[in-house]
């Protein structure tokens, strides 16, 4: 990899030299849009309010003494934003955050905290730079983080909450990841062959030494994109061509450890439009490349010098190849992949999730009598920030089959083999849109067994603007989702594995008055069968199987309530949601969970 | 390394497609990614992940019964033996071997669906002090997580297997040692019982024990014995090899746990080479001071004769190993309680320490 990086260096000095005609490219700077050269100060911000009461009740309480059937809490904060231009190349802004606890008086409960803090500029006008947080991602498979599971269409009587996780948890669109650390960008383009070409680079810190035996984690890496001019302008023909790396990596001089991960990833990824017409694409699109991971060890050579020794070392490839097609009168995209993720393919990056689902929960994390340990249900992963994270794990993380257990890490999901196909009708604004999105896949290397198991997704989103049908003059929006997951495995009885799962989502926002919305919404959620679920020892090493995983679970989650948008992004919304688990064979363990909530959100 | 030499290669030709003309830069990331999606399918499929399900969880049954390849073997003649049983998936199996008159146990562990030549080899030799006799043995293997399962055989030995050709034997203390062996009883301190013994030998019939209370004169010595390089037939110890790092001492030395007692054993270098053992003369050199009360009954002690700090020249003058019994007095209580170790079949190894 040293290589690698040696040549991508030499490239992106050489490219410097040459570029005459460069330019900085981010859309999203602002320092781009403080043109002015005095000195300017923007204060924005978000502020919330909520208060909620949680209760809890079932058979699973009725020897249950000690656990508290309703729970009033809630928060009061203000995220300051301070953005400073001091100059028309520079900006610098931090996020500071007020917060109170709901009950808190006097101090008790109030914390004040640096939630953001950056600095970005442009160089000459050629190279950007950034240090401090960042949002990265690269690829889906290099650097990325996977949507949660539990939802497809979710209700928009859902939102208010599942968008305070993602705002805490810095989540966005573009499923990037908070890091701290320093990133380059600089943009060049060309008269010929090629039109224009994207170099990034950065390196972060996602761990800090605790200076006995955890080493400071980094992780570097970047992106040289590039696109072609079109090779032929009656069939619209040109590629557009990007390669990743990352590479994450303890530094071995960092406190008292003398081990340490180096796991790099480098990756291709391309989309070849071969026919670009008025009323048809057709585009060739994927991404392919290798992982690498190695256990490194900090030895003394015999000159008496430190030095690096690799102890283990796992190579693995990927590669995910399709088409898609757009009928462009008819709002279609049609598309079909194959994809073939090695089982030792190792991007700690790319396959880090969302949800712990080891976490402990902000609410009633053990009930019962035996203080039983409670799995998250679709009530928690809504609401519950306590088990979500934007953190890079060491190691493949847990996961709840019953929720997502074809590509339980997302595309980068190891050890798939297999055939996806997709279907995107329509725009949010149409009458109807759709997405439908289907994958046929297989193990490549069985767990536990020679027999590979077998899956089988399926999930379907339509939205159906109702009120186009009718002319109603107010939104009225009916929004489905559907997720139909299968897991099958032959061979012996013991080895044979049989789970289906299923979640249906249906909701409704009707705006009574103008930005008054009735709001309504179910979550219809149900697992059947069995399956065996790994315990993780290091990296993706399988220790063991602790036993096998029965799913018999129903779950429903239900809500209600009114949304007042004063303006764009600044609510009030009033809602009741309930969540009720049934057991089929074991009855005595249901329960339900209720929430009442009043949330504010504004932002300025 | 093929995998790596694609990606270099393809990074090359998307970077030159900068000075290319258009076509033929078309040609070149086609067939780039072409070459890569190609090499992108090889994986490691042929075996599984994690422990096998039929293993950890598939229902338990035996196949075959336990057999000894033998039912009478001969180990001085260098005859083995091993034992076969099967079972139905791979399990954690445990066969222990028990000599029914030394009471010496060998044991056998593994993880396998059977019992093999492979995995139960049996050369004579023992896992669990004292050495196996001329006696019946009874074989017994069992399976911790199939705790109704257990399999049983005998094995009569007519012959024990010899240890003393894998060495140069200093001592067994099977005969008398006569006029090589002086017992330095200076404070009167040792019981009667110091000397060779047959209650609990750890090889063939008797070792020596030492025995006694220091109490006469408390000064931690309850007293010594001085086995002569003479008992080997020689004036000095015959070594198998002069180098000290690969000449390894061994020994068999049994405590009762008891919490006072220390034991020494000193190699006797002849300072002055009159072939004798003089005291206060000749250079005497030690490991470290056996702390008696870390272990109870017998134990292997094997060490390389380089951590006494002997030399090459030094061990080539071997003329006598002395035995010390001390009595930790900082610890004792008042009167001092009575201290004793056992020791027998002392012999040197090159290379490594004795195998049982």
């Amino acid at each position: 990899m040293k290589y690698y990086f040696t040549k991508f260096c030499i490239a992106l000095t050489i490219l410097l030299c040459l570029s005459f005609d460069a330019y900085a490219q981010d859309g999203s700077s602002k320092a781009t849009q403080s043109q002015d050269d005095k000195a300017k100060i923007q204060f924005n911000g978000l502020g919330r309010a909520i208060i909620s009461q949680t209760g809890i009740d079932g058979n699973i309480l009725e020897e249950d003494s000690s656990t508290i059937e309703n729970i009033t809490d809630g928060e009061f904060l203000l995220d300051l934003i301070v953005n400073a231009s001091p100059n028309k190349t520079t900006e610098v802004q931090s996020i500071i955050r007020l917060r109170n606890e709901f009950g808190g008086f006097f101090g008790a409960g109030m914390a004040l905290e640096v939630r953001e803090l950056w600095l970005r500029g442009v160089i000459a006008d050629v190279l950007k730079y950034r240090v401090g947080d960042m949002d990265l991602a690269l690829s889906p498979y290099t650097l990325f983080l996977p949507e949660e599971e539990g939802m497809v269409n979710e209700p928009a009587v859902f939102a208010p909450q599942r968008e305070v996780v993602h705002y805490e948890q810095f989540y966005t669109d573009d499923n990037t990841r908070r890091m701290q650390g320093g990133k380059l960008d600089f943009g060049l383009n060309f008269a010929q062959g090629i039109e224009d070409l994207d170099i990034s680079a950065f390196v972060a810190r996602i761990r800090g030494t605790d200076f006995f035996i955890t080493p400071t984690r980094l992780v570097a890496g970047g992106a040289f994109d590039f696109s072609t001019v079109t090779f032929n302008d009656s069939l619209g023909m040109k590629a557009d061509v990007g390669l990743n790396v990352i590479h994450t990596f303890d530094d071995l001089r960092s406190g008292n450890a003398n081990t340490g991960i180096r796991n790099t990833v480098s990756t291709i990824d391309f989309d070849i439009t071969l026919l670009d017409k008025k009323d048809i694409s057709f585009h060739i699109v994927g991404e392919t490349g290798m992982s690498n991971l190695d256990t490194a060890e900090r030895i003394e050579n015999d000159a008496g010098d430190e030095e690096n020794n690799i102890i283990s070392e796992e190579d693995d490839t990927f590669l995910d190849v399709g088409i898609q097609i757009e009928l462009k009168k008819q709002s279609l995209i049609l598309s079909a992949s194959f994809i073939d993720i090695g089982p030792d393919f190792f991007s700690v990056g790319a396959q880090s999730k969302r949800i712990e689902y080891n976490g402990e929960k902000t609410f009633y994390n053990r009930i019962g009598t035996n203080r039983m340990l409670r799995r998250p249900t679709l009530f928690d992963l809504n609401r519950d920030r306590g088990i979500y994270t934007f953190r890079i794990s060491d190691m493949l993380m847990g996961y709840d089959p019953r929720f997502a257990n074809a590509m339980p890490y997302g595309d980068a999901t190891p050890n798939r083999q297999g055939v996806k196909v997709g279907l995107e009708y329509g725009k949010i604004e149409d009458k109807i849109n759709a997405t439908v999105n289907a994958a046929f896949l297989q193990e490549l290397r069985g767990q536990g067994t020679l027999q590979l198991k077998n899956f089988t997704h399926l999930r379907a989103a339509v939205n159906f603007n109702i009120h186009k049908f009718i002319s109603y003059k107010n939104k009225l929006r009916l929004t489905l989702g559907m997720q139909v997951e299968s897991t099958s495995r032959d061979g012996q009885e013991i080895e044979q594995v049989d789970l289906n799962s299923n979640l249906i989502e249906v909701g409704l926002e009707a705006e009574l008055f103008s930005k008054f919305e009735l709001l309504l919404g179910a979550k219809l959620f149900s697992a059947e069968g069995t399956e065996y679920i790994p315990s993780i020892q290091s990296f993706n090493d399988i220790q063991d199987f602790p036993s096998r995983f029965v799913a018999d679970d129903k779950e429903t989650l239900t809500g209600a309530g009114f949304k007042y948008e004063f303006k764009k992004d600044t609510y009030v919304t009033l809602q009741y949601n309930t969540l009720i688990l049934e057991k089929e064979t074991d009855p005595l363990n249901d329960y339900d969970l209720n929430q009442f909530y009043v949330l504010y959100t504004m932002k300025f | 390394m093929e995998l790596k030499s694609v990606y270099y290669f393809s990074l090359q030709l998307i970077s030159n497609t900068t000075i290319m003309n258009k076509k033929f830069s078309k040609n070149i990331i086609l067939i780039a990614i072409l070459a890569i999606a190609i090499s992108g399918c090889k994986h490691e499929t042929e075996s599984f992940d994690g422990p096998s399900l039929v293993d950890r969880f598939g229902p338990f049954s035996g196949l075959a019964e336990l057999e000894a390849s033998l039912n009478v073997v001969d180990f001085a003649a260098e005859e083995t033996v091993f034992f076969t049983a099967e079972f139905n998936k791979n399990v954690d199996w445990v066969l222990e071997i028990t000599g029914m008159e030394s009471g010496s146990v060998k044991r056998f562990t593994g993880f396998d669906s059977s019992l093999t030549e492979a995995n139960t080899l049996w050369n004579g030799g023992t896992t669990q002090l004292p050495l196996f006799k001329d006696e019946m043995c009874s074989v017994v293997l069992t399976i911790p997580e199939e705790p109704s399962y257990i399999g049983t055989v005998e094995v009569q030995a007519v012959s024990k297997r010899n240890y003393a050709n894998e060495g140069a034997l200093f001592t067994d203390f099977e005969t008398p040692l006569g006029p090589d062996l002086f017992v330095g009883n200076f404070e009167f301190e040792f019981t009667p019982q110091t000397g060779q013994q047959s209650d609990i030998p750890a090889e063939g019939n008797t070792y020596f024990r030492l025995e006694g209370t220091d109490n006469v004169v408390p000064n931690f010595f309850v007293g010594l014995v001085d086995i002569s390089a003479k008992v080997t037939g020689n004036t000095y110890v015959e070594l198998p090899t002069n180098v000290p790092e690969d000449l390894f001492f061994n020994c068999f030395m049994y405590s009762d746990g008891g919490p006072h007692g220390l034991a020494i054993v000193d190699f006797i270098f002849d300072s002055n080479g009159n072939g004798t053992y003089e005291d206060n003369v000749d250079a005497n050199f030690r490991v470290e001071d056996y702390d008696l009360a870390t272990w109870d009954g017998w134990i292997q002690i094997s060490h390389p004769m380089s951590e006494t700090g002997i030399s090459q020249e030094q061990l080539e003058s071997l003329v006598a190993i002395r035995l010390l019994l001390i009595s930790d007095m900082n610890a004792q209580p008042d009167p001092p309680l009575q201290v004793e170790f056992g020791i027998d079949f002392m012999i040197f190894t090159t290379g490594a320490p004795l195998e049982l």
